[in-house]
């Protein structure tokens, strides 16, 4: 288990990190999540030890990290930094036994990977001569290649097409499976409620909620009341005190939940009622309150 | 130290294919090679043949005469540059263009002591005594001035790939992923092992051209004992300058992240180093002069005066030692502060750095 405990850091007077801390099982999928600017990519360079935290600490079962535990990290830092002019195969390979994988085994997990991330037509042209995407795709390859026992990867969606996308989405729920934590920071909230099991909502360098993506949903923003409404006249929830959105000859209202059968009623008399239930906030939306 | 390896394999394999490494390792071999040739040519000809005409004259040193029966056939020779000049009844010179200034004198003398000795007059050459030195000062002043340029140029030039290497690595972020799995020494280390082992490669191909070429040109003949220990000596000195100074290069090359700036951070490192080329073409000329004396024992200028002073003049043992001591101490004291410097500067991407507060 990675458990990032109570991380605080300032960069001269501006304080960056205000006690931030999260868990990340084994085999289980962290998405975190935060405005430009919460934290998220300070975090993660604590983790791996580029940047030292004030206070706080970074343990794996236990543990504090040491040099060789982060050794078996697999790392995707957010500014993205590859050898322009070394070759891509070659490339990968190189970390690979930088991270201590015997030539042969470097090469083979080299291989399988490249094929995996859709560039093996590119294999042995030099890394500057590929466009961004896919360099962000060979940067994905050198973090992933040595089988890390953990995964920290910042952003490695941004930038990639639907497919890339997949692909990659592929990759990391195999490395999960097989009990890897994997903790990533992301813009792309549907991504991420797809994706993960948990997540971790950063603002202002404090954590404003975390955990399992459906106990959040349950727990955190509203949980509003949606009814569709087939054929009503417009008006007919005028004294509703929710919003009222207007689809063909459906009226979908979204309101919160307070005295339900009386809504409930009045939806009846208004028109055939089409849906009516409760709708749990989607992490868009729980982002968004929480950020506020 | 695996991981050290396997990154000093990398900037080889690197270096080597780019085509300025193979440019600049053919044109220093061809250099010394070149320069091995220059006091062949410089010293014009050293055997003359002559056609003579009549009385033969005594026997000159590097004059070979040939007798011809009369003057109309020795003018010919002259004339199809059979010979280099004619001598007429051992009273008229005849040669084609000016007459080369050597033979000249040759000829003249030997007119001058056929005529001595048919007087009579028994003259006894003046004998000359040169101290064991004196023998081969200007070759050996010529191998250390050669050296002084070899020196300055290799190292100048290693320290300059160690520094541009580390700001690639800075710049493009990279150092980030790399140092998710090496250490920084290890980094720091492989580059500086790796780019100092083709430093080491040059050197042995400007030596090896240099002595193949004045074996080829019968300087080697002119060369002082002990050339040997001069060889070993210039190799030592580079491994020894050469830790120095790429150490240095990387410590200031760490605080920025833009090759642009790397010439402006590298100012003071490079102000040393062309200050010591220029002691050290002084001590090649001047090897026992108080400045060179000095700088030879002072790190990091003893890295270029001590070899030269070497190959110049006889120095003491207790001096090279004393001062090879120093420059290593020099070295270890650089290796600690420059590996503190590139441990917390190279991550700090961005503005330049400040030195003061990374040694801290
Ligand atoms: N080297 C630094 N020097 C000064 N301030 C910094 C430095 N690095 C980060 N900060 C500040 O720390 C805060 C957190 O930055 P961080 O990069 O962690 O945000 P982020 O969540 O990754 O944002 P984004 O989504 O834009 O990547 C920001 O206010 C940033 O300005
Ligand atoms: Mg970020």
């Amino acid at each position: 288990m990675l458990e990032v405990q109570d991380l605080r850091k300032r960069f001269g007077d501006k304080v960056a990190l205000d006690g931030v801390g999260f868990a990340v099982r084994p085999g289980e999928m962290f998405g975190f999540v935060g405005a430009n600017g919460a934290g998220k990519t300070t975090t993660m360079r604590i983790v791996m030890g580029v940047l030292d935290a004030d206070s706080g600490e970074v343990r794996l079962d236990g543990k504090p990290l040491t040099y060789d535990s982060r050794r078996r990290f697999g790392y995707m830092p957010e500014e993205r930094g590859l050898y322009q002019k070394m070759k891509v195969a070659e490339q990968v390979e190189y970390f690979g036994r930088l991270h201590g994988l015997g030539r042969a085994a470097a090469r083979d997990a080299a291989g399988e990977l490249i094929e995996r991330l859709g560039i093996s037509g590119r294999r042995d042209d030099a890394v500057e001569t590929l466009s961004l995407g896919n360099q962000q795709r060979v940067q994905l390859a050198v973090a992933l290649v040595h089988s890390p026992s953990v995964l920290v990867l910042d952003e490695p969606f941004s930038g990639l097409d639907p497919i890339a996308v997949d692909a990659l989405a592929d990759v990391l729920k195999d490395r999960c499976s097989s009990g890897v934590p994997v903790v990533f920071s992301s813009h792309q909230l549907e991504l991420v409620e797809q994706l993960c099991d948990s997540v971790g909502i950063i603002s202002g360098g404090r954590m404003v909620a975390s955990g399992p993506v459906d106990e959040l949903r349950d727990t955190e923003g509203r949980t509003l009341l949606k009814v569709v409404v087939r054929g009503a006249s417009p008006g007919w929830a005028d004294g509703l005190t929710g919003e009222v959105t207007t689809d063909g000859d459906r009226q979908v209202l979204l309101i919160e939940s307070g005295d339900d059968q009386e809504i409930l009623r009045s939806a009846v008399n208004a028109g055939e009622v089409e849906h009516f239930g409760r709708q749990r906030p989607t992490l868009a939306e729980i982002f968004r309150e929480a950020v506020a | 130290m695996n991981g050290l390896w396997l990154v000093a394999g990398r900037e080889i394999r690197t270096r080597i294919r780019t085509k300025g490494f193979l440019i600049s390792l053919a044109l220093s071999g061809l250099l010394v090679v070149a320069l091995a040739f220059v006091p062949k040519l410089l010293s014009g000809q050293d055997a003359y043949e002559v056609a003579v005409v009549g009385a033969v004259p005594v026997a000159a040193a590097d004059v070979t005469y040939t007798k011809y029966a009369d003057e109309a056939g020795a003018r010919k020779a002259v004339t199809d540059g059979d010979v280099d000049a004619a001598l007429i009844d051992d009273q008229r010179v005849v040669s084609k263009g000016e007459l080369d200034q050597r033979l000249g004198l040759l000829l003249e003398s030997a007119h001058r002591e056929g005529k001595i000795k048919a007087s009579g007059l028994v003259i006894t050459p003046l004998s000359v005594e040169t101290g064991a030195t004196a023998q081969y000062q200007s070759v050996r002043t010529g191998i250390a001035t050669l050296l002084v340029m070899v020196l300055f140029f290799l190292l100048i030039y290693s320290a300059m790939y160690v520094a541009m290497g580390v700001v690639e690595e800075k710049g493009s972020r990279i150092v980030e992923i790399l140092l998710a799995a090496v250490r920084p020494w290890q980094l720091l280390g492989g580059k500086i092992v790796g780019l100092g082992l083709l430093g080491l490669v040059n050197l042995a191909v400007v030596i090896g051209g240099g002595l193949i070429a004045a074996t080829a040109t019968g300087l080697a003949g002119d060369f002082p004992p002990g050339m040997a220990g001069i060889v070993i000596s210039t190799v030592v000195w580079f491994v020894l300058g050469y830790a120095f100074f790429s150490v240095l290069a990387a410590a200031f090359g760490s605080l920025v992240s833009r090759q642009e700036e790397v010439n402006s951070v590298l100012t003071p490192m490079t102000m040393t180093m062309t200050i010591t080329y220029l002691v050290a073409y002084f001590a090649a000329v001047e090897p026992e002069g108080t400045l060179a004396r000095v700088l030879s024992l002072v790190p990091p200028f003893s890295s270029m005066v001590m070899p030269v002073r070497t190959a110049a003049a006889d120095v003491p043992i207790a001096e090279i030692v004393l001062s090879a001591a120093l420059m290593v101490v020099a070295t270890v004291a650089v290796l600690l502060a420059g590996a503190r410097v590139y441990n917390r500067a190279v991550v700090r991407t961005g503005a330049r750095v400040k030195l003061a507060e990374v040694l801290r």
